[in-house]
């Protein structure tokens, strides 16, 4: 009877703790919802073959894509988000548009939701693959004013990337990103524009 | 035995307690919407705007309560043009749930079609292919806008209504038509059938096409050919890049001809890579140009401003409101079809998108109409002209008003 009591008295305490806790936790409102703190730590190439291209091949199986083939790189982009706030927040969605020396290669984008907690910071990754023919095509589209200016040869500059990629020694632009939290119906969208240093 | 079932008991529904408290939001029954859009492309040059344009819609739609109080959760990915992944992409959205798909372009929503027609998942695009509009063939394929062909059609006869009159040759001959387009692209040539019809239809010559890719960079050696037959006017079916390259070869080697543009290739960009060779283009424009005065363009602005701060405004394009125009309709038939109890497949299209008569999104687009035997979303469009530094309208074709019978039974689908 006594331990049956003393458990309900425990139970009962931590109960009250528990709640209370949740009590003093901030409620999220615009004027406290405090920016997140958004670093890049690292780009991690997950995936190289080097460079190569191809225009027309008769693979030994399969299909081959239009325009040739050539060699992908996958690059992990690796954040820190610190949550600065009392109240935990999730992590909505996340994009940003990729630059190599200021040529704008691609939106990178992910929609996949994190919850990170109050004054706590955890590692967001997001990935993309890139492919010299893709980045070509981005040259005759977006870039062909730039090129044309610079008097850049598309092809030449590809390579030059693609044979830099394992140092990283070309500037790498992360722009017109943003990171968009919500805490208990609220909005906050942080701006990104980092520069890569290693 | 008792202490035993009151622990085994009451220490679980507490942690039951302590779970629900702190995870309501996870726990929120979510409507699962997927995008697939093209940000790498051949088409990114307007695939880009267009996709985070879609992304700040739904945003928009979930700040004001979702459909009917519950949230959409919108997932995307770039398939850069490529048919295998759009396919590969289409099938992980349906996995992961996706009760209605925002889709991009003609070439994979038409090899997409008979899938989605199977699995019943309402499909909203970019692509405004007329092959998409007839509901026997493609009965969940979707989207706001005048479809290719009434965009052509409605720009034929705007040229023939308001510029062919004033020509010094009107009244003693026929005027001249021709097509550039890139012959293998799927959306380029997706309405050339109704083109030559419409230009029958209104007496034309019509010249030989010209094929131009939607990478052109040098387009002389077409606008030499186009030379040799005399076009009065030349209808053009890429994409932005490419249309000003050829636009500006055409002026410098002084084709003399007038351009009617499809939508993809009249926006924004065009007078800024083109100059002053885009002087009087004119096209077709399904909804109002970015920043254009109609009463829901407030909201897009305050939305690029919120959600993409670090896009500048400047370049934003029409693209965006095109990616709202379809965001739009699939929020109001989701609307309508929850209300009605069903968000099954056959429940939107039914209790939702076909229910909308004359129905505006506000964003300078004709009134949207779809019924169980025609999803041409509209009847006509705006033909406007880039002329003295800003688009300016030059007029709304209504074809069914124009051509009733042909409209009812002989344009459907094509």
């Amino acid at each position: 009877m006594n331990k049956k009591l003393a458990l309900i008295v425990v139970l009962f305490f931590a109960m009250g703790a528990i709640l209370s806790s949740c009590a003093f936790l901030q409620k999220p409102t615009e004027s406290n919802f405090k920016d997140p703190l958004i670093k890049l730590s690292s780009i991690q190439p997950s995936y190289y073959e080097g460079f190569w291209y191809y225009g027309k091949a008769k693979p030994a199986m399969g299909k081959a894509p239009k325009g040739g083939g050539s060699s992908p790189v996958t690059l992990d982009f690796v954040f820190e988000i610190t949550n600065p706030n009392k109240y935990p927040i999730q992590l909505e969605s996340s994009s940003f548009f990729l630059y190599f020396d200021d040529y704008e290669l691609r939106v990178v984008h992910d929609s996949n939701p994190m919850w990170i907690p109050p004054g706590k910071t955890n590692t967001k990754v997001m990935h993309v693959t890139l492919t010299p023919f893709s980045t070509f095509v981005k040259f005759l589209l977006a870039s062909k004013q730039l090129a044309l200016q610079r008097g850049d040869k598309p092809w030449v500059k590809i390579k030059e990337w693609w044979t830099k990629l394992p140092e990283m020694s070309f500037p790498i632009d992360l722009k017109e990103g943003s990171f968009t939290f919500t805490a208990d119906g609220v909005t906050k969208v942080v701006p990104i524009s980092i520069r890569y240093q290693q | 035995m008792k202490r035993i079932t009151f622990a085994k008991w009451l220490i679980p529904a507490l942690a039951l307690v302590f779970l629900v408290g702190f995870s309501t939001t996870g726990l929120a029954k979510v409507i699962k919407v997927g995008g697939i859009m093209d940000t790498t492309g051949a088409t990114s040059d307007v695939g880009k705007d267009y996709a985070i344009g879609m992304d700040e819609a739904f945003k928009y739609i979930n700040s004001q309560g979702g459909v009917n109080g519950t949230k959409i959760k919108y997932t995307w990915f770039d398939y850069g043009y490529r048919i295998p992944e759009a396919i590969t992409k289409y099938k992980l959205l349906k996995r992961l749930g996706s009760i209605a798909i925002m889709g991009w372009g003609t070439g994979d929503t038409e090899a997409l079609s008979p899938t989605i027609n199977k699995d019943k998942i309402p499909y909203v695009s970019a692509s405004y292919s007329a092959h998409l509009t007839d509901p026997k063939k493609t009965a969940y394929n979707l989207f706001f806008s005048s479809d290719y062909s009434t965009n052509a059609r409605a720009c034929i006869t705007a040229w023939f209504d308001k510029k062919w009159p004033k020509h010094p040759d009107y009244g003693k001959r026929k005027p001249r038509f021709a097509c550039a387009y890139m012959f293998a692209s799927p959306y380029c040539s997706a309405p050339i059938k109704a083109i030559k019809d419409h230009a029958r239809l209104l007496g034309f010559e019509i010249g030989p096409d010209q094929d131009v890719s939607l990478f052109a960079l040098d387009t002389k050696s077409q606008i030499m050919a186009l030379k040799k037959f005399k076009p009065d006017l030349v209808w053009h079916g890429n994409t932005t890049m490419s249309v000003s390259a050829t636009i500006r070869d055409a002026y410098a080697l002084g084709l003399g001809a007038d351009w009617i543009i499809n939508n993809w290739g009249f926006d924004e960009n065009l007078p800024r890579l083109a100059g002053e060779a885009a002087e009087g283009v004119m096209g077709a424009t399904p909804c109002a140009f970015y920043g254009q005065n109609y009463k829901f363009m407030d909201v897009v602005l305050a939305s690029a401003k919120k959600y993409n701060p670090g896009v500048p405004q400047a370049k934003r394009l029409i693209r965006t409101i095109q990616a709202w125009g379809d965001a739009l309709i699939l929020w109001e038939a989701l609307k309508r079809a929850d209300k009605a109890g069903d968000l099954s497949g056959p429940g939107i299209m039914k209790k939702g998108f076909e229910t909308f008569r004359k129905f505006d999104i506000g964003l300078g687009a004709s009134p949207i109409t779809f019924t169980a035997t025609d999803h041409r979303p509209t009847t006509g469009c705006l033909v406007q002209e880039w002329k003295n530094g800003k688009f300016q309208e030059v007029e709304r074709v209504d074809l069914k008003a124009r051509w009733p019978e042909k409209w009812e039974k002989e344009w459907l689908g094509w």
